[in-house]
């Protein structure tokens, strides 16, 4: 397992370096039991608590990194980062390099990184905490994805399918390609990212 | 990131061509496609001992056939 460093940007604003490692340990899953999963029960609590509507709770309360983990671990088409920082797990993402080919016309049956899942800390998400402590960890993530796409031959094509509450991020901060709802696929939207729009995302600055 | 190692691939004229059209229609170089299929072979291997089956469907007729592995 090897680590390289990237850079989230911390509450005041500031650049700060992590680590972004090219699998996800037991240490990792550890992590992710350990802190992520109480903080996001103690969420679901509160929720339950105040009533709020089910269909207004975050979509992947329910996604179990540990399961994710133990059913990819010895699998080649996966491949699994973590993401750490200030020596705690920041962001985790799972991509598959088989399972599926482009589906905008330009890019039609060539391969693409297909993004399973992506999740980020409960303490970096405004949808949980009023004061996120890191900026930019689904950012660096989907970089992390344009990367390994160019690293495979496969040019920086990416490929997924979003949930309705994230739907903005990858229009608006990812510039990809919204395909519209995938009536095989839960009705999710199914988002691309071609060659170009790769080119683009990655040269410019990271958007908020 | 991981680590590289070579080996020597022999294959046959219909074998090295199979993987050139491959290649050009996937726009892939010819490492890329064996590096997939290994990648997929795998996968559907591990599916098939959990118990589980591969169907090829038709997308116009919906007609599906099992895929068998060897």
């Amino acid at each position: 397992m090897e680590k390289s460093l990237v850079y989230l940007q911390g509450p005041d604003g500031k650049a700060v370096q992590a680590e972004l490692w090219d699998d996800i340990s037991a240490e990792h899953v550890a992590h992710w039991t350990d802190s992520w999963k109480p903080e996001i029960e103690r969420f679901r609590q509160r929720l339950e608590k105040d009533g709020v509507a089910r269909e207004k709770w975050p979509q992947d309360l329910h996604w179990d990194w540990s399961e994710k983990a133990d059913a990819t671990r010895t699998v080649l088409a996966y491949q699994r980062f973590a993401l750490v920082c200030e020596g705690r797990l920041q962001g985790l993402m799972l991509v598959n390099l088989v399972t599926s080919t482009g589906r905008l016309a330009a890019q039609q049956g060539k391969p693409l990184v297909y993004i399973d899942f992506v999740s980020t800390a409960p303490w970096n998400r405004p949808d949980f905490c009023d004061k996120p402590r890191f900026v930019g960890v689904g950012s660096v993530l989907i970089r992390v994805a344009v990367e390994l796409s160019r690293a495979e031959g496969f040019r920086g094509r990416i490929g997924l399918h979003s949930l309705s509450q994230a739907e903005k991020f990858y229009r608006k901060t990812c510039s990809m390609t919204d395909l519209g709802p995938d009536t095989g696929y839960y009705k999710l939207t199914y988002f691309e990212m071609t060659e170009a729009q790769a080119t683009k995302f990655t040269s410019e600055p990271p958007k908020k | 990131m991981t680590n590289k190692r070579t080996m020597t691939l022999n294959l046959s004229d219909a074998e090295m061509s199979a993987l050139e059209v491959l290649a050009e229609k996937k726009d892939l170089n010819k490492t890329v496609v064996i590096r997939q299929a290994l990648r997929l072979y795998q996968m559907v291997d591990q599916r098939m001992r959990e118990g589980k089956k591969l169907f090829i469907e038709d997308e116009l007729t919906k007609d599906k056939s099992e895929l068998m592995f060897i």
